[in-house]
């Protein structure tokens, strides 16, 4: 295996393997809204805003990985 | 065969390659040529500008459809996503609508598909657009830490008060050392959420009309263009929500300066 070949064989396998815990927590994140939303329907707003801020703070992982692969991709 | 389909995939690829349009020489390691980045990034600007100021200049006591919008939106960036500055961060405001409208009319005019001639480009799918935007947070950010609060501001960085003097020595050290890397994560993380997710959306689109490209089959071409359809209607919403969220995250990080200590 070559340098390029093995690159796009790292980026491939990076971007799933970065995938796992943000989509863990993720999931994690917005099934805790739910229950907190069944629980108490008028604070739904705040309880969006503030899984919004998590989900996005969790996801931003996944995206250095994704950047990370494009970069051995193209190299 | 393999060569022509890389090819095909490459040309549709096209919507993400940054092509000169108006070539002036480099100053230093600076290339000021005009780019289809930046004349989409001036089209974006100048909507979000005629659109506010058209709207201010024939305000109704009855509001058309027009100034419905703008109203709409100036109350959600002074009410809902502003709501933490309170007084103190009250010129704010703009910066942080202007920031959101932005953003999401960058977001949508790349959404739009185009012809070849208009040599298509999305702005907030280049790390260099978004970083400039997350640059200007950051300045503000420590702007308003260092005038409100002058070194105290630098003290908020520290072991928090409290801590036995024998412990709070040695703590300095690796609390200052954590927040100063942190005050650079934040412009960075801000930076690459909107990058990546904006790129990793067209990317997927692109893929999949690349998919069509590749087997030139009507069997083929259903599946990728239904889902072509669903995701560019969920590309709307992530327009929304990354603007939404950049500007969030812009007023927290704000916000914690501005009460930096509290």
């Amino acid at each position: 295996m070559d340098a390029s070949t093995a690159a796009k064989l790292a980026a491939g396998l990076g971007i799933g393997l970065a995938a796992i815990g943000p989509g863990i927590g993720i999931g994690y994140m917005t099934g805790r809204a739910c229950e907190a939303i069944a629980r108490q329907p008028e604070a739904v707003g705040d309880i969006r805003t503030t899984m919004i801020i998590g989900v996005a703070l969790a996801e931003a992982l996944t995206l250095y990985a994704f950047v990370i692969a494009i970069l051995l991709f193209t190299a | 065969m393999a060569a022509e389909t890389e090819s095909k995939i490459a040309g549709a690829l096209h919507e993400l390659n940054v092509q000169t349009i108006v070539s002036i020489p480099k100053i230093g390691p600076f290339d000021f040529s005009i780019t289809n980045a930046v004349v989409y990034m001036w089209a974006s600007a100048l909507i979000v500008l005629l659109f506010y100021i058209i709207v201010a200049r024939r305000l109704k006591k009855e509001p058309g459809g027009a100034q419905t919008v703008a109203e709409t939106a100036l109350n959600f960036a002074t009410g809902h996503l502003t709501g933490q500055f309170g007084e103190k961060g009250k010129k704010y405001y703009y910066l942080i609508l202007t920031i959101f409208s932005y953003i999401f009319v960058m977001n949508l005019l790349g959404l739009i598909p185009k012809p070849e001639f208009l040599k298509p480009y999305t702005p907030t799918a280049n790390i260099n657009v978004t970083f400039g935007m997350a640059i200007v947070v950051f300045c503000v950010t420590q702007f308003q830490g260092f005038k409100r609060h002058g070194l105290g501001y630098v003290r908020s960085w520290l072991t928090p008060p409290g801590v036995p003097t024998a412990l709070a020595i040695p703590l300095h050290f690796i609390f200052f050392v954590v927040h100063v890397m942190g005050e650079f994560f934040k412009p960075l993380s801000l930076a690459i959420r909107l990058y990546g997710n904006t790129i990793a959306g067209h990317l997927v689109i692109l893929v999949m009309i690349g998919l069509v490209l590749q087997y030139q089959s009507f069997l083929i071409a259903i599946p990728p263009l239904l889902f072509v359809i669903i995701m560019t209607g969920f590309e709307v919403f992530v327009a929304f929500l990354q603007a939404y969220i950049f500007s969030l995250l812009s007023v927290i990080y704000i916000e914690t300066a501005i009460y930096a200590g509290h």
